[in-house]
């Protein structure tokens, strides 16, 4: 690029938000490290996990609880067994709780049921959240998770190209 | 102007005074409805207050009255817009309000000396009777101020539409509307004063109410129509068919179906349906927020149930589309089931990719301390290039990178790449062992001939799992690949 013009970015924007938080706990993740052992594979592992964890729940967060599949991402990130606050889980637990319980009794119905049988189900289960939705939702849903996970993507390429050298 | 407030409480200022005093005692019977009055009083026009003026004139002589409560009154009315007159009238007021100090007596004297029947006097009576008017008129002077300018037609049916229109003004904040159109005063007001208006006001009221809902949630999404079209079946049609119309409308605009019928307003529409199967090759289905009127296309079966079939089949259909825009190289795949799958490809290598970037800045940020400002700061100023058709291709060459720490690799990888994700090269290796779900990976990147043999066999006897002797092992021998590999990077 010849012309440098800085792009008006959109503070409110989705990219935004999920940017924030993703770089927020990422330089925590990061603080906590022990500089011994940073490059030993288990502690890559473990960072690792961590990271994924920091952004499927930026991710959700941003999306704050307008759709059922960051919903049901956020309701599983919290009951992870190897969450530690557990006393914090327990009141956000039975709250989503409800809200799961909500979306069960959304069944399929019959037609579309009979013809997109198995690849629904598949998409159900890629989709957070999705097994307790009809068809027409699903697809709903699909569309609003791909469109965040494709800024998830090309945020985290951002931070990783910055980083790498 | 505010005239017309007045007149949409029920007043018409050339109505006969009988008719008005009957009103005028309902009113005193109803103390919200007396706040309406008052308020409706403070919102009167410079002409109106003449005439009021003079019917004050006209009244008999005062005894005692509450003279706080009337130089308040003044005040409101002054504040409203005659205050150059205010003063002047003053004396007249006074006059006719102590006349009024006993309102219960006075309303039917009130009316028969008014040359001019005044709606105003016995809301006089009202004010000055009323202690805590002047809050209630402080309330309603800006409402009524606000929401009622430019009318001039009398009330009548004609107004009741005007009126309906006004309230969903969208300068009136929604917050108002309801209030105004479920106020039990206003309404009994109106059917007591209102007449053959009553009804038709109700339901503009209902209509009101309905319309302000819709407004504010112009993309409501038509999740709940199902439960809606079921509850649609028994509910009786009377009081819908005004407010159906109006949800339709709004829904319809929304869920861009342009054509609203006027035969169309049952929920049960299978026999409307018949009769317009007969006729028109209209479109079918108006989906709309609350009712999902369908109208059967020629010949085809006027069933409600698979009228609903249908409904559900169109909108799935168009979600479909939608999602062919997001997925790149969809456009050629015709058919749901294709699409399907297409779709699932796609959120797959999503959530590898994710997965995969993850693993790149666990290992990356090793090395380095973050600072977030910087970073934002990059976010801001690169414009993003990146397309998501690249996406597809970086998936492949991001698998290969991964595989690819040989050198014959690079070139390929090279060509694949379109941004500046080839210096990742140098830390792949080692990301790719531990990354539990890499044989998905492998089995997308099998595809593409880039990818070295011998790789996946060493991939595939590391196991994917989390052992890790095995992990420390194969580190050992891919930090020898790395250091190979280091002094390779390939940039664009």
């Amino acid at each position: 690029m010849n012309k440098y013009n800085p792009p008006r970015m959109n503070p409110s924007s989705l990219r935004s938000r999920f940017a924030t938080r993703f770089l927020r706990s990422l330089s925590k993740i990061n603080a906590k490290k022990p500089t011994a052992s940073s490059s030993s594979p288990t502690e890559i592992f473990r960072r690792y996990r961590r990271i994924k964890v920091a952004a499927d729940k930026s991710m959700a967060y941003s999306v704050r609880s307008r759709r059922t599949w960051s919903r049901a991402m956020l309701w599983k990130l919290r009951t992870r067994p190897c969450c530690r606050r557990s006393v914090k889980t327990s009141t956000i637990v039975r709250k989503t709780r409800h809200e799961k319980q909500n979306k069960n009794t959304t069944t399929t119905t019959g037609e579309d049921g009979v013809v997109f049988g198995v690849e629904a189900d598949e998409l159900r289960e890629l989709v957070p959240g999705g097994e307790a939705m009809d068809l027409y939702n699903l697809l709903d849903e699909t569309a609003h998770y791909i469109k965040c996970l494709t800024t998830q993507v090309q945020v985290m390429k951002k931070i990783a190209d910055f980083y790498s050298p | 102007m505010e005239n017309q407030f007045f007149l949409d409480a029920g007043i018409p200022p050339q109505a006969p005074p009988l008719h008005f005093g009957s009103s005028l005692s309902d009113w005193q019977s109803l103390p919200s409805a007396m706040e309406m009055e008052i308020q409706s009083q403070d919102c009167f026009p410079t002409g109106y207050g003449l005439r009021y003026e003079s019917a004050m004139v006209s009244s008999p002589p005062a005894s005692n009255c509450n003279m706080s409560s009337e130089s308040l009154m003044m005040r409101k009315l002054g504040s409203i817009g005659n205050s150059g007159e205010i003063p002047h009238h003053s004396q007249p007021m006074l006059a006719a309000s102590s006349c009024y100090s006993t309102p219960m007596n006075s309303p039917p004297q009130l009316n028969l000396p008014l040359p001019r029947p005044m709606a105003l006097d016995s809301s006089v009576a009202d004010f000055s009777a009323d202690p805590g008017f002047a809050e209630r008129a402080a309330k309603f002077s800006c409402f009524g101020s606000r929401s009622f300018n430019g009318r001039t037609t009398q009330f009548g049916p004609k107004d009741s539409v005007e009126i309906a229109a006004y309230r969903s003004n969208p300068l009136a904040p929604n917050a108002k509307l309801p209030r105004v159109s479920s106020s039990p005063a206003i309404k009994q007001r109106v059917a007591q004063v209102g007449g053959t208006n009553n009804r038709s006001e109700l339901a503009i009221s209902q209509e009101e109410s309905t319309v302000s809902e819709q407004n504010p949630e112009p993309g409501f999404k038509g999740s709940n129509s199902r439960k809606r079209k079921a509850r649609t079946m028994e509910t009786s049609p009377s009081p819908s068919p005004n407010a159906s119309k109006v949800t339709e409308t709004n829904g319809a605009s929304n869920e861009k179906r342009c054509k609203l019928s006027e035969s169309n307003a049952n929920e049960n529409g299978s026999g409307k349906s018949e009769e317009d199967a007969k006729g028109s090759n209209t479109r079918a289905p108006e989906p709309s927020q609350d009712y999902v009127h369908v109208r059967a296309r020629r010949g085809q079966a006027t069933d409600s149930h698979s009228l609903a079939e249908r409904v559900r089949r169109e909108k799935i259909s168009e979600r479909m589309k939608l999602l062919q825009n997001l997925v790149p190289g969809c456009n050629k795949v015709t058919g749901k089931a294709l699409m399907l799958d297409e779709i699932i490809n796609y959120v797959q290598s999503l959530q590898r990719q994710v997965e995969f970037l993850s693993m790149k800045l666990a290992s990356v940020n090793t090395r380095l301390d973050f600072n977030v400002e910087s970073l934002m700061s990059k976010d801001t100023f690169q414009s993003n290039t990146q397309q998501q058709q690249q996406i597809f291709p970086i998936n492949s060459s991001a698998a290969s990178a991964f595989l690819g720490h040989q050198s014959q690799q690079n070139p390929p990888l090279h060509s694949n790449i379109a941004n500046g994700t080839m210096t990742q090269c140098s830390v792949d290796p080692s990301d790719t062992v531990i990354c539990p779900k890499l044989n998905q990976f492998l089995e997308t990147v099998s595809q593409y001939p880039t990818f070295c043999e011998g790789d996946l066999e060493t991939l595939v006897q590391m196991g994917f799992g989390q052992n890790q002797s095995q992990e420390m092992a194969l580190h050992s021998q891919n930090f020898q690949g790395l250091n190979q590999v280091s002094g390779m990077k390939v940039e664009l």
